[in-house]
């Protein structure tokens, strides 16, 4: 499985972009032109098959470098936050009653995803705030 | 004479012939099976085993999961390898090697293809020699022979411990360290195999073909499919077009005139059934298959994953407390019983429900049979775990802990209380539909096929009850058998065939004259190849060759109905559209056409992939077997209990407003991510380990050597997302279940006063529009 490695962290990281980016323009869809398209159907499918690759992915890395949540602190701080970004993001797009507190969770979900994307590049539970960036 | 009596008497005859055919073929089996020896020795006398140390040997292997961890003959386990073909060549590189040492003074990989070909010849003639002596039943074997096999029971003895020189071999076979506890039983285990091996091997007398049919596929020493193999093969095809042709043609003669006009009910019949406290003491039931269905996707997940990380679980040690051996073993046993509950369930719903009497204290009985099932499923999943921890005691093995037999695993004291289970379950049932029994009016045949099968599923467990401790291992694959095809590609496929038909009666779609005359003539197709076809299994489990004729050739005949199913899927999918009140059904008829969708591919296509002869030769134990498995059991019987359940829950809580979104995310979901287990994984993987064992020999399409490549790596990862979405589906089911009891949502309109409700559901008076009016 080694062997895969590379291949498989780039589909990892391209994954996440592409999931990150999907949620942006759709968060800005919702937020600040009222848009029907981010909620279609083909659009709502293509994030859930961005999502699948991305945690196929993500357990495929897990037993190759053998670090895991719950055992490596920068992991658990990653799948945390995963969660709380699912929630951010689905107040964000649909749950929120009012326009202003969608845009709330939009932000908030904003920040946490590129948190998120600090930690896994600085390999530790502080992210951005060791390494200075959160790219 | 009707044509429904005809039809009766037509079954009637074709089950008489097929059972005695059936057990001929046992008899035949039993006369050909390979002889288990008194005594293996050598010929300087030297006692290799004892015919106590291969059956004490068997114990072991039984007692740590058996078929669920590696396979003998094809049956059973995948990551783990085919024992049988696993000590065979181990036994045979030993002896080239010896040789190869001895006279050309370098391993017999290293000589020249000449030198090699000269050793192979030799070695071909007298591993295949029978030096089975009747008389004293003694095998003789050559000394070089005898001291292969202590460098193999070495190998084995290492391998079941704790040695660090094996580690990573138990780590590729998803086996726990220190499988088996104690020095002298890690013995014994390979004399287990090691029979196996020499069935597997060695010339039946007065034939040039091995005990097995020449199973498994070994170039080094000949192993071949024989010329039957061939023969039976290119017959079934022959046959399965003749079926096709034949039915076919009767499809054409009965579907080319219109269907009489039927009158249809202008509102739901089913919606003013009295509801009684024994059909509202079903609901527990539905509980407990999401909960066992939901607890079987957990433990697939765990054994899919062994397959990449062994013993551990995302870094977890999961396998010092749940082993492959215990998880794989739970997986499958509850595929069978929370379908097994659905339909319980469903049965003891009905029962009340079409007669309109609720016998006394069925509620009661209902209420016992739950917790008997209960008990059943945490006693039995107990003892199969301590036995596999190697914390029973052999001698208590066979009642309490782990039989070993896929699909038949429990210990003997659970399938007793199971077959108890089952009998109260008839019982229930029958007495419910008693009184619709006795009364003489049209509908009593289809009734009388729906309590038919479902009395065929409780008493044919009793073949699982037809082998004891010792008996000898093709006899007990034979009665299993009987037990798993004669449930899934016999009675199951009545049961499910006649319940749909049946509910369509009851909501007055179809008439019961036209639905009872489909279902006895479905039943007829399926059971004239559905009995005989349970040899198919059989073909390398020690059978004689009029076996493996008789397998291929009725086998093939159950794929034939499956050609025909998109006639019943398109008659569901046009009724359930043909009145308004129907939309109430529209998810557990969905789920009824996915029943069928998955019967023709599953059952049908990926079925009829690995069923002839030569193709089952190779294919045997490679991931095509689950391919159709998974598509089968949970394509088909799956979807039919979750069809069954809603079905059900529609009835007991009519007047609830069902959350349909989540009900299609469900449906989805289970459909597309049986679909990406299949096409991602199963399907590409059986491909390329097929392609192995045909150019390399069937032992190293399941060796380490094989399975532990990047690719296949790969392949096996791919699993996650089709495993994901129907997890997903299933949470999404147990969600909206749940709803109707934590968050119910009540329809607007009552039940005008009017319509007065109703003991029973007798089919509706026709009104309304005609069903073909459209």
């Amino acid at each position: 499985m080694e062997a895969f490695y590379l291949e498989i962290r780039n589909v990892h990281i391209g994954a996440v972009l592409a999931s990150g980016a999907l949620f942006f323009l759709r968060g800005l869809g919702v937020n600040l032109f009222n848009a029907a398209w981010p909620m279609w159907a083909p659009v709502r499918y293509l994030s859930y098959t961005i999502d699948t690759t991305l945690l196929t992915a993500a357990l495929m890395l897990m037993t190759i470098v053998h670090q895991y949540p719950f055992v490596h602190a920068w992991l658990t701080v990653k799948v945390l936050l995963l969660v709380a970004y699912i929630v951010l993001g689905s107040f964000a797009l649909k749950r929120a009653k009012t326009r202003n507190a969608r845009l709330a969770f939009y932000v908030a979900a904003l920040v946490v995803f590129a948190f998120i994307l600090s930690v896994a590049r600085a390999h530790d539970p502080l992210g951005v705030f060791v390494s200075g960036r959160v790219w | 004479m009707t044509n429904a009596r005809q039809l009766w008497i037509t079954l009637i005859i074709l089950l008489v012939v097929s059972f005695g055919v059936l057990l001929w073929s046992g008899r035949e089996i039993e006369i050909a099976k390979p002889p288990l020896p008194e005594l293996v020795v050598s010929e300087s006398g030297e006692t290799i085993y004892t015919r106590d140390e291969i059956q004490r040997g068997r114990q072991i292997w039984q007692s740590i999961g058996g078929q669920q961890l590696g396979s003998i003959w094809g049956h059973g386990g995948l990551v783990a390898p085919d024992w049988s073909a696993d000590w065979l060549h181990r036994e045979i590189i030993a002896i080239l090697d010896g040789w190869a040492l001895a006279e050309h003074g370098s391993p017999w990989a290293e000589l020249s293809e000449e030198d090699q070909n000269a050793l192979q010849g030799r070695l071909r003639a007298r591993m295949r020699q029978n030096t089975y002596d009747e008389q004293t039943g003694t095998i003789t074997l050559t000394d070089y022979r005898a001291e292969a096999i202590r460098g193999v029971s070495a190998h084995y003895e290492s391998l079941f411990g704790n040695d660090p020189a094996t580690e990573e071999l138990r780590e590729a076979y998803a086996m726990k360290n220190n499988t088996i506890a104690d020095a002298e039983d890690r013995r014994l285990i390979g004399a287990f195999f090691w029979w196996t091996s020499w069935a597997a091997a060695t010339e039946r007398p007065n034939s040039n073909i091995t005990y097995t049919n020449n199973w498994p596929s070994e170039p080094l020493i000949g192993n071949r499919p024989p010329a039957s193999m061939f023969l039976w093969s290119a017959f079934s095809v022959t046959f399965l077009l003749a079926g096709i042709a034949l039915l076919g043609w009767h499809y054409a003669r009965t579907h080319a005139h219109d269907p009489e006009p039927h009158k249809l009910p202008s509102t739901d019949p089913l919606r003013s059934v009295v509801v009684t406290p024994s059909m509202i003491a079903t609901g527990k039931y539905f509980w407990v298959v999401l909960a066992l269905f939901l607890l079987q996707i957990l433990l697939g997940a765990l054994t899919a994953h062994y397959q990449v990380e062994g013993q551990l679980v995302y870094g977890y040690e999961m396998a010092e407390i749940f082993p492959y051996s215990i998880t794989r073993t739970w997986h499958t046993q509850l595929a069978v019983l929370w379908i097994a509950t659905a339909w319980l369930g469903t049965g003891l719903y009905m029962a009340p429900a079409i007669s309109g009497k609720e016998p006394r204290f069925q509620a009661l009985g209902v209420n016992v049979l739950w917790v008997c099932l209960l008990i059943i499923v945490v006693g039995s999943f107990a003892g199969q775990w301590l036995a596999v921890m190697q914390r029973l005691d052999i001698s208590q093995n066979f009642w309490w802990g782990h039989q070993g037999w896929e699909y038949a695993d429990m210990g003997r004291f659970w399938q007793w209380f199971l077959f108890i289970g089952l009998m109260i379950w008839l019982v229930l049932v029958g007495r419910a539909l008693w009184p619709a029994l006795r009364t003489n009016n049209e509908s009593r045949s289809i009734i009388a096929l729906f309590f038919l099968s479902a009395v065929a599923i409780g008493l044919f467990y009793a073949a699982a009850l037809m082998w004891n401790e010792h008996t000898h291992i093709s006899i007990v694959e034979y009665w299993r058998w009987w037990l798993v095809h004669l449930w899934v590609e016999g009675f199951f496929e009545v049961f499910a065939t006649s319940v749909i038909a049946f509910l369509f009666t009851r909501l007055g779609l179809i008439p019961v004259r036209t639905a009872t005359v489909a279902v006895l003539f479905a039943t007829i197709v399926f059971m004239a190849g559905g009995v005989l076809g349970t040899l198919h299994h059989l073909y390398f489990a020690g059978s004689p060759t009029p076996v493996l004729a008789l397998g291929a050739s009725f086998s093939a005949l159950e794929v034939v109905p499956l050609a025909y199913i998109g006639f019943e899927a398109y008659d569901q999918w046009r009724l359930s559209g043909a009145t308004a009140w129907m939309r109430r059904y529209k998810w557990p008829v969905m789920f009824f056409l996915a029943v069928a969708f998955w019967n023709l591919v599953g059952a049908g296509l990926f079925g009829f992939l690995i069923n002839p002869p030569l193709s089952l030769y190779y294919m045997q134990g490679l991931n095509l077997t689950p391919l159709h498995g998974h598509t089968a059991l949970f394509g088909v019987y799956g979807m039919l209990g979750i069809g069954l359940v809603l079905f059900c829950l529609r009835g007991m809580k009519p007047d609830l407003v069902w959350n349909e979104g989540i009900l299609k995310t469900s449906f989805w979901c289970f459909n597309i991510g049986l679909a990406g287990m299949a096409l991602l994984t199963l399907l590409p993987l059986g491909v390329m380990q097929l392609l192995a064992a045909i150019n390399n020999g069937y032992w190293y399409a399941r060796s380490e050597q094989f399975m532990q490549q990047p690719f296949v790596d790969l392949l096996i990862w791919m699993r996650v997302p089709g495993d994901t979405i129907l997890a997903i589906g299933a949470l999404t089911f147990a969600i909206f279940v749940a709803s109707l009891w934590l968050r119910p949502r009540r329809e607007g309109d009552a039940i005008p006063a009017s319509e007065p409700k109703q003991p029973g559901i007798e089919p509706p008076p026709e009104s309304g529009k005609p069903a073909n009016a459209e």
